[in-house]
């Protein structure tokens, strides 16, 4: 029960955001928007006893990332004349049309309650739920200790790449 | 308790040493601010010891074949596989790699102090794709996929003086970016209809059960299948290379289409062959449709292309689609020879673009061409070896590659797509000849053009290899064959 009405609140406020992000005219809120949609899905996710994907959703997204874009949009002006032309011919009636299709296939597979096409979702409900911080933490840094490796190779590309970018101090033609 | 990690230093030995030899290359750079020389001359080390490494895991890969051992193959808890598969791929990401840095020396040296990063760049993006070629789970397989794209993507956009190169960068991180969701997408959902991620695992899965209700399965192959489409340009996921490739710097434009086949296809063998090889009535007519669109539609644009990197572009889309047929054949060996032939004649004429019109210009007018015979006969003679190479001509090595993947396909049952292979293949010569035609038949207009010896070497090599690949073939046919995914 509760936990039912949780969701009802927190899928209002994402979807609220979320619509928000698309409406306001002021950049700035519609970083607000985001920002309340990304700390509802992370109270979703928690309500999954994903505690982990919940800190680094709140951590990484709603502290790290907003703050960047946040930090951009002061960066550049918060100006809202900006050229907000449609380039694609209808492109709302199209938008709206494949929103409502998606809408009716979920609603669809809700209502039927058929969920068999995902045979493996049966299998791995995460049977601990005493710290899944911990579930995750143990085979990170066994099983999975050369994936986790390789994602700091990402992060020295992602430097040297910014690098190499930036450091350009040449004529532009 | 916490048990420590299954580590196999030898199963990660070539990506270790070239991970090793960026990071000295940065740090050297930052601390001491060496000649370029030097900085090549680290990078040329690392190569050197990679290729080492390589060997001794080919060797270690025979002992445990003639031992009938081959779970001494699988590292990394499962992680990574040192079978001939892999070790194959990594040769020639590796000879790539070599052949890349050789042609792109006078353009990374030119860079001034952003050529240590390029570089570096450079070696980390083979890692990410040796990574890719030798994972045995689709998530390590994704991260060696990012790891390689996103350093070839800061790649592409190297030439910041041109905005042709900016917009190439941006087109193809966003697309990239893009198909990359597609992949990890695909991967998400046979997780779920599986709940394994592991391609041995995945392969025993579909062995024992027979899946009632697979349609979330069938999902992710198309979105793994499309994937892995954009990676190696295959039509219709092909509209950035042509930007891509004539934007970005001709110096390092062979390398990232190189080695983005080579990681693309070892990639797709590895998913489509060995995980999912009993699903392949699912997966094989999406295959051939892709690949006899990949066939036409490269060949045919190429013909219009007044550009020869643009032309260079279209034809990687029907060379994705040649190897796509021997997807569809599903033999290794038809797609690894394929890949190694590809990927030598591909350095090697963009050794010839970059002689021809420069490093770092975005042009490459076929006009450039004209006359290049009277002007510089034994550059304008390599070029048509390679082009004639890459259009499939007997005794060359393209030649036997083709022949190959379209018996494999032959034999597998699908007669019409070595039909619409064949008559690919005759529309490609058309315009490999019409370069041909522009070198030899037209009037000098310019100066000869001024060979850098680096280049010189990669173009004589790619020569060399293919008339010799294409007369004996023999060993480099068996060293595919004995490259055999576990």
């Amino acid at each position: 029960m509760v936990e039912g009405i949780l969701f009802v609140l927190m899928a209002v406020t994402a979807l609220a955001g979320a619509v928000t992000v698309v409406v306001a005219r002021n950049p700035v809120y519609s970083a607000m928007g985001l920002l309340g949609t990304l700390f509802s899905v992370a109270v979703l996710y928690v309500a999954q006893l994903a505690h982990f994907v919940a800190a680094v959703q709140v951590i990484v997204y709603a502290g790290a990332v907003m703050t960047l874009f946040l930090f951009v949009i002061m960066f550049i002006g918060v100006d809202t004349s900006d050229d907000r032309d449609e380039r694609l011919p209808m492109q709302r009636f199209w938008v709206g049309i494949l929103a409502g299709v998606i809408v009716l296939l979920a609603a669809g597979i809700t209502l039927s309650g058929n969920f068999d096409w995902v045979p493996a979702a049966v299998e791995t409900i995460p049977e601990a739920t005493n710290g899944t911080i911990q579930a995750i933490a143990e085979p990170l840094f066994t099983d999975w200790v050369l994936a986790f490796e390789a994602t700091a190779l990402l992060l020295t590309i992602s430097a040297a790449g910014a690098i190499a970018l930036a450091h350009f101090k040449g004529q532009r033609t | 308790m916490i048990t420590p990690p299954e580590v196999s230093w030898i199963a990660i030995a070539p990506d270790l040493i070239l991970a090793l030899g960026a990071a000295v290359v940065l740090l050297v750079e930052v601390q001491w601010k060496p000649a370029a020389r030097v900085l090549g001359l680290v990078t040329a080390f690392s190569l050197v010891l990679a290729v080492g490494a390589t060997l001794l895991q080919k060797l270690a890969v025979e002992d445990a074949m003639l031992a009938a051992d081959p779970e001494r193959l699988v590292a990394f808890s499962g992680m990574i596989l040192m079978d001939g598969f892999a070790v194959f791929s990594r040769f020639a990401l590796l000879g790539a790699t070599v052949l890349g840095v050789l042609t792109g020396w006078r353009y990374i040296e030119g860079l001034g102090r952003r050529g240590a990063e390029a570089l570096a760049l450079i070696m980390l993006a083979t890692v990410g794709f040796s990574i890719m070629v030798a994972s045995n789970n689709l998530v390590m397989m994704f991260l060696g996929l990012e790891v390689g794209s996103i350093a070839l993507y800061v790649l592409a956009g190297m030439s910041r003086e041109r905005p042709e190169s900016d917009e190439a960068a941006i087109k193809y991180f966003l697309l990239g970016s893009f198909a990359s969701a597609f992949f990890v997408y695909g991967v998400a959902l046979i997780y779920a209809g599986t709940g394994k991620l592991a391609i041995l695992d995945i392969r025993a899965f579909f062995d024992q059960f027979i899946v009632t209700s697979p349609t979330v399965i069938y999902i992710g192959i198309g979105l793994v299948i499309a994937g892995l489409g954009f990676k190696v340009s295959a039509a219709p996921f092909h509209s950035w290379a042509p930007d891509v490739y004539q934007g970005a710097p001709a110096g390092v434009v062979g390398y990232m289409a190189a080695v983005a086949k080579i990681a693309g296809f070892a990639a797709m063998a590895r998913i489509l062959l060995t995980a999912l090889g009993d699903l392949d009535s699912i997966w094989l007519p999406i295959v051939a449709a892709l690949a006899a669109l990949s066939m036409f539609v490269g060949s045919t644009l190429a013909l219009v292309q007044g550009d020869v990197r643009r032309m260079l572009a279209y034809s990687g889309v029907a060379h994705a689609g040649f190897i796509m047929t021997g997807v569809v054949g599903g033999e290794t060996q038809g797609i690894l020879f394929y890949l190694a032939v590809y990927a030598v004649q591909l350095l090697g004429a963009f050794a010839v673009v970059v002689a021809v019109s420069g490093a770092s210009g975005a042009r490459s007018s076929i006009d450039d061409y004209r006359g290049l015979a009277r002007r510089s006969p034994g550059l304008a003679g390599s070029f048509t070896v390679l082009l004639l190479g890459m259009a499939g001509l007997p005794l060359t090595s393209g030649f036997i590659a083709k022949f190959g993947v379209f018996t494999d396909a032959w034999n597998s049952g699908y007669e019409w797509l070595v039909v619409v292979a064949v008559l690919a293949s005759v529309i490609a010569f058309a315009f490999y000849l019409r370069i041909i035609v522009a070198m030899y038949m037209d009037e000098a207009e310019e100066e000869a053009p001024a060979l850098v010896p680096t280049v010189r070497w990669v173009v004589g090599l790619a020569v060399v290899a293919t008339i010799a690949w294409g007369i004996f073939p023999g060993s480099l046919l068996d060293l595919a064959a004995n490259a055999l995914a576990l």
